[in-house]
């Protein structure tokens, strides 16, 4: 799967659960999920959890601690999917 | 050095954004005690989200020394004290909290201390929170709350400053659906006992 394919289905996941639409307009490796598009702490669990659901691989907890950023999770996803 | 964090919940969101029994929910955010005291109690929807802000209030206690983001609940482990008063404990650091229950919303102050510390907090609405803490560091110090700045650390902490003279020691903002809620120490200078 490439980076951008990757993107695609991330942007998907997180849609859900963003509180500035400004800041999902635009989108990007560089798109932050809290200061970006502010979402809810309480809702990253529920997208580690639906990355694990779409790409079929396993988040353990130091991965999880690194998913804040587009950039970040797409390593993340792309590291378990070719372990 | 003293510092404080907050927390604030709106339960009516919490029940309608997540859902707590949802597969993998607890066993990423908690602790096996934390899971065992959520599960065996009769509240557990309000168990899972005053565990959760109690995290949180740590969290962002911590994080204005260190200046680090991460996102590792399960660091956090949570004790009770009593219904209100908790423990947390994070890399051998001990944090203690306090909680207040509303109907609509539940509220934790977390410190790094256990001993008393002068502090200020509120809960009020989302939208008028910024303006709140300027009003309440007004009231305290005399100064003009126009003439109140707000800056923010690389984490997005905020300190507050009047002609570059630092005010708050340490100083928590959070917001959750309706509600907004701060919490800070003041500098020594501009203790109230000092006037």
């Amino acid at each position: 799967m490439t980076k951008e394919e990757i993107i695609k289905k991330l942007t998907t996941i997180v849609k859900p659960y963003v509180q500035n639409e400004e800041g999902f307009k635009n989108i990007s490796e560089e798109t932050d999920f809290i200061n970006d598009l502010e979402i809810n702490s309480a809702n990253l669990v529920d997208i580690i959890l639906d990355v694990e659901d779409e790409f079929d691989i396993e988040i353990d907890n130091d991965a999880m601690e690194k998913m804040l950023s587009v950039k970040a999770t797409v390593a993340i996803i792309q590291e378990k999917m070719n372990a | 050095m003293p510092n404080i964090g907050n927390d604030i919940v709106d339960l009516n969101l919490a029940k309608t954004q997540s859902d707590w029994k949802r597969k993998g929910f607890l066993e990423k955010q908690f602790t096996k005690n934390e899971q065992e005291i959520i599960l065996n109690t009769n509240d557990s929807f309000l168990q899972v989200w005053h565990f959760w802000s109690m995290k949180e209030a740590v969290y962002k206690c911590y994080t204005q020394t260190i200046e680090k983001r991460f996102f590792a609940p399960k660091k956090f482990e949570c004790s009770l004290i009593s219904k209100d008063k908790g423990m947390v404990v994070f890399e051998d650091i001990t944090f203690y909290t306090t909680t207040v229950f509303k109907d609509f919303y539940l509220h934790t102050i977390a410190k790094n201390q256990q001993k008393k510390v002068a502090n200020f907090f509120n809960i009020g609405f989302q939208k008028t929170i910024d303006n709140d803490v300027k009003s309440k560091l007004a009231e305290i110090t005399g100064f003009l709350p126009k003439k109140i700045e707000k800056r923010k650390s690389s984490i997005g902490a905020p300190t507050y400053y009047y002609n570059e003279k630092k005010l708050t020691k340490s100083c928590s903002i959070s917001h959750h659906g309706n509600f907004g809620a701060f919490a800070f120490i003041l500098e020594n200078e501009f203790k109230r006992s000092t006037f």
